[in-house]
């Protein structure tokens, strides 16, 4: 009876509360991006890869004209490197897109955005702290091949030990840090979805 | 159906604004894939609570300002009769304790879904949609006897 009466006094809400749009306001709405937090990281996708793209292709050229052309390997390295990017950037995208589906059952849609974004944090972890430590072994190995006259070649082998632990530090401080802002990035954001799943499973 | 959605999930007269342009520009995108295998009240139910449920950064300010004395004030533009305002703010005050899962289900309930039909939007088998419709059920009960002029008053 009590109920009943809820769902008397929800009939009679009906759609008024809110100002109907016109049909302008629709057609604005129509044109507008999302703004989902998953659209915003597809666009932020893109401007990291724009980014990139500006930065890497004037140092590849650099790389190129430069040095009398003994560099060119860093410049070939570079471009794998930018290459790389644009497939990692394009795998995410990939993730991204993939990882609403507003139009399946909200437990499946939720269950896909936890799996996807968990998928998505991994692949961010594992390339984002390997990336600065690869490059930097690769530009060691190819100053050290290219440059005769190199400090490189002339190091000692304590100095060349001494620079690999601190690289191996390195990557374990930069390893840290990205745990520590993928967390802030997403973490509550992927315990918020579980959380929710787990509401809609327990019985 | 829209308004009502946005009413339970959006805090503040922005925020409601906000998730009904969402869900327009939603609807709008995920049109092309409708291929009726499923009723499209259904389908237009899934998308307006995923595009709702999955932008948490609505639910943030909810839960860090659910002090029931500022409840009802989302709903100070309204107009509707006296009592039926207070009535209709004192269920909105209730539904607004709900987690957003709750809120979803009691929407549904609301509209007099049947079972079958949740099952459909939500994902959740039948046994424990009713286990779960017949706890919600009690605490709407509970909440509206709560408020000083309750609608479920005894």
């Amino acid at each position: 009876m009590e109920l009943e009466n809820l769902k008397y006094i929800w009939r009679q809400v009906g759609d008024s509360p809110m100002q109907e749009p016109s049909d302008q306001q629709i057609l604005i709405l129509m044109g507008r991006k999302p703004r989902d937090p998953i659209a915003k990281m597809r666009r932020n996708l893109l401007v990291e890869l724009i980014v990139v793209v500006l930065t890497y292709v004037p140092t590849i050229a650099w790389y190129l004209i430069g040095f009398d052309g003994k560099l060119s390997g860093i410049a070939w390295v570079l471009f794998a490197m930018m290459a790389f990017f644009a497939g990692y950037a394009y795998r995410k995208d990939r993730l991204l897109k993939d990882m609403l589906c507003v139009s399946c059952q909200v437990r499946s849609n939720l269950e896909r955005q936890v799996r996807l974004l968990k998928k998505y944090t991994r692949f961010y972890l594992a390339i984002g702290s390997l990336l600065v430590p690869v490059m930097a072994v690769f530009s060691f190995v190819l100053i050290f091949w290219n440059l005769p006259a190199s400090p490189a070649r002339t190091a000692s082998w304590t100095t060349l030990t001494t620079g690999a632990i601190l690289l191996a530090g390195f990557a374990i401080g930069f390893y840290r840090f990205n745990v520590w802002y993928i967390n802030k990035l997403y973490g509550r954001h992927i315990r918020k979805l579980q959380e929710m799943l787990r509401e809609m499973d327990e019985v | 159906m829209l308004h009502k959605v946005c009413n339970l999930y959006g805090y503040t007269d922005h925020d409601r604004q906000d998730l009904f342009q969402e869900i327009v520009v939603q609807l709008w995108r995920s049109y092309p894939g409708f291929r009726g295998e499923a009723k499209f009240s259904t389908w237009l139910y899934r998308i307006a609570l995923n595009t709702a449920i999955s932008d948490l950064r609505r639910q943030k300010k909810q839960f860090s300002s659910i002090d029931p004395v500022f409840l009802p004030t989302q709903l100070q533009d309204i107009q509707y009769s006296g009592e039926k305002e207070e009535q209709l703010q004192q269920l909105y005050a209730a539904i607004d304790q709900l987690t957003e899962i709750e809120k979803a289900l009691v929407m549904l309930y609301l509209e007099d879904k049947s079972y079958d039909e949740m099952e459909e939007i939500l994902g959740i088998n039948q046994n424990n949609l009713r286990v779960k419709m017949n706890r919600i059920k009690e605490k709407l009960r509970k909440l509206t006897k709560e408020t000083t002029h309750g609608i479920g008053k005894p």
